[in-house]
């Protein structure tokens, strides 16, 4: 089981965008028991909400223009207050990219575990954006370790270039795609220098 | 006069009988007191169930009392017990004051928590016992949220201060065989272990590891002097953590018997001003021993570090009012460079 890594709520910064309503003080003292300052926002969210940790926002009546960010793009965990349990409403909330929600009317629970699977589901997505980013770079440079592997080819056979590809790209710690880069770059220098004369 | 019925939810056989008996002595003390002074002109007149133990009986009692007339409850020993009653309250208007150390994570707006959070007991416990024991635990619990979120928050503390857990140990509630879990102490020498087991349990693993256990120091959170009779010479040297520890022959027998106490005494003198506030009005009001903090309804309360010594606890430390950060989100980080000189 991996274990969860129980952030630092205290003074966290959550922004609540939800017309007044009794939803809004429920969620702010659940808020403010575990630590969290709230402040709410209606109908939209500045600019200033980009520095928030944790944004809750309203579905029923949601759309894409109340958020300083595209669909999908929030810098921050997203919980939705869900009211109409339709697949439509959903649907919204899920493109706006919400990690966590909580079912309206807001009574006395549910924050503190929303906060929690946001803020896990949130850094999940990121780290597995990065890593798909990552994989995509190197997919793209193959055609680098095509050609570097071909200039260490040069008397040996491929498997014995490959291998000394992974050795440099060691000896620099660089990644192969790196590493077949620079060898690239001064590729007809070391190809002169390794061709038996 | 005007008379107001109060609940009393506590269970008066079962495993953890002892520790409910000494909340509802506070309670019941406390009613006496209330109802023996002209100035407040208040008469509690408490209504009383006995769930004897059993999780499913206390929210249809709960209900019952609630549905009587009274609004205010005192009672509940376990976590377990109090999420069971929390929907009723919702649903009833009710209010618990719950007098017992728990494992936090928790504000209703229906509960009063008179005793200590894990900033209260856990935190200062360990705090006080890495740079005395070391920092390579042992973790033991009944199975069930106290013992489970307890163990959980201490690993992360013991990681935090750079130590080892060096094993986690379940008996479900009233199992007495703890023969394994000593022998494995025995084998492992931990530094120190955490015992979050409760009541039989608690004590047939004291007993043992006081006849077997090689002399390993055994750190609590809810140990009080009601359960020193139940051990005996077993006691001895047992450390914990508490809001209050009884010095000398005065002052009420133990920390739950205190909490349920000042709780009724802070909620008759609130009552006997305006019996129909909001809870929101009445914690807000003046006077009583208890402060409560509006935000989640937990006690600012003293931290005492204590170790028995000769059949009592003897304090070994003090902190006159912690603030209760039942979330855990104000905490200090511990610090395996700082050598964990104790927090002042």
């Amino acid at each position: 089981m991996r274990r969860l890594r129980v952030p630092d709520l205290g003074g966290a910064r959550a922004l609540i965008l939800h017309r007044p309503h009794a939803t809004v003080p429920a969620l702010a003292r659940q808020l403010a028991a575990i630590g969290l300052s709230a402040e709410a926002h209606w109908p939209d969210l500045p600019a200033a909400a980009l520095a928030a940790d944790f944004v809750f926002f309203d579905v029923d009546p949601g759309h894409d223009g109340q958020f300083p960010w595209k669909p999908g793009q929030a810098p921050m965990p997203m919980i939705a207050l869900i009211g109409s349990e339709t697949p439509g409403r959903i649907e919204w909330a899920l493109g706006m990219g919400a990690d966590a929600q909580i079912l309206k009317p807001v009574g006395d629970g549910g924050a503190y575990s929303a906060l929690l699977i946001a803020r896990a589901g949130f850094e999940a997505r990121r780290a597995l954006g990065s890593e798909i980013e990552g994989l995509r770079g190197r997919l793209a440079e193959r055609q680098t370790v095509v050609r570097a592997v071909t200039i260490l080819s040069a008397g040996q056979d491929d498997e014995a270039a490959y291998a000394e590809l992974r050795r440099l790209a060691m000896g620099w710690r660089v990644t192969i795609e790196e590493a077949a880069a620079r060898l690239v770059a001064k590729g007809e220098g070391l190809r002169v220098r390794r061709r038996p004369s | 006069m005007r008379h107001v019925e109060i609940g009393l939810l506590f269970s008066r056989s079962g495993s953890y009988r002892l520790l409910s008996e000494a909340c509802r002595l506070g309670a019941l003390r406390a009613a006496e007191e209330v109802n023996a002074d002209p100035a407040l002109g208040l008469a509690l007149v408490p209504v009383e169930r006995d769930p004897a133990g059993e999780a499913d009986a206390y929210a249809p009692l709960c209900a019952e009392v609630l549905s009587g007339g009274a609004r205010h409850v005192v009672g509940c020993v376990t976590s377990w017990s109090r999420k069971e009653v929390i929907p009723t309250l919702e649903r009833m208007g009710g209010i618990l004051w719950y007098p017992c150390p728990y494992e936090g994570f928790e504000a209703s707006s229906q509960v009063v928590y008179a005793h200590a959070c894990p900033n209260q007991h856990l935190v200062p416990l360990l705090r006080w016992a890495f740079p005395h024991f070391g920092r390579r635990g042992f973790l033991t619990g009944s199975n069930y949220i106290w013992g489970w979120e307890v163990n959980r928050v201490a690993r992360d503390l013991i990681g935090e201060a750079g130590g080892e857990v060096l094993a986690e140990r379940y008996l479900a509630m009233g199992d007495a065989d703890v023969g394994r879990m000593v022998a494995e102490i025995r084998a492992t020498r931990p530094d120190f272990v955490l015992n979050n087991l409760v009541g039989a349990s608690s004590h047939a693993f004291l007993t043992a590891m006081a006849d077997g256990g090689g002399g390993v120091p055994i750190l609590s959170c809810n140990l009080t002097e009601c359960e020193l009779p139940a051990l005996g010479a077993a006691a001895e040297g047992l450390i914990a953590a508490g809001p209050y520890f009884r010095e000398g022959a005065e002052g009420p027998g133990s920390s739950f018997e205190a909490a349920a106490h000042a709780a009724v005494h802070f909620l008759a003198e609130r009552l006997a001003r305006d019996p129909d506030a909001p809870l929101d009005a009445l914690l807000a009001g003046p006077g009583g021993a208890l402060s409560i903090d509006p935000a989640t309804h937990h006690a600012t309360l003293p931290v005492l570090i204590a170790r028995v010594e000769g059949g009592a606890f003897r304090v070994q430390e003090r902190q006159a009012a912690v603030a209760p950060d039942p979330y855990l989100a104000r905490r200090e980080r511990l610090s395996p460079r700082d050598r964990l000189a104790v927090a002042r």
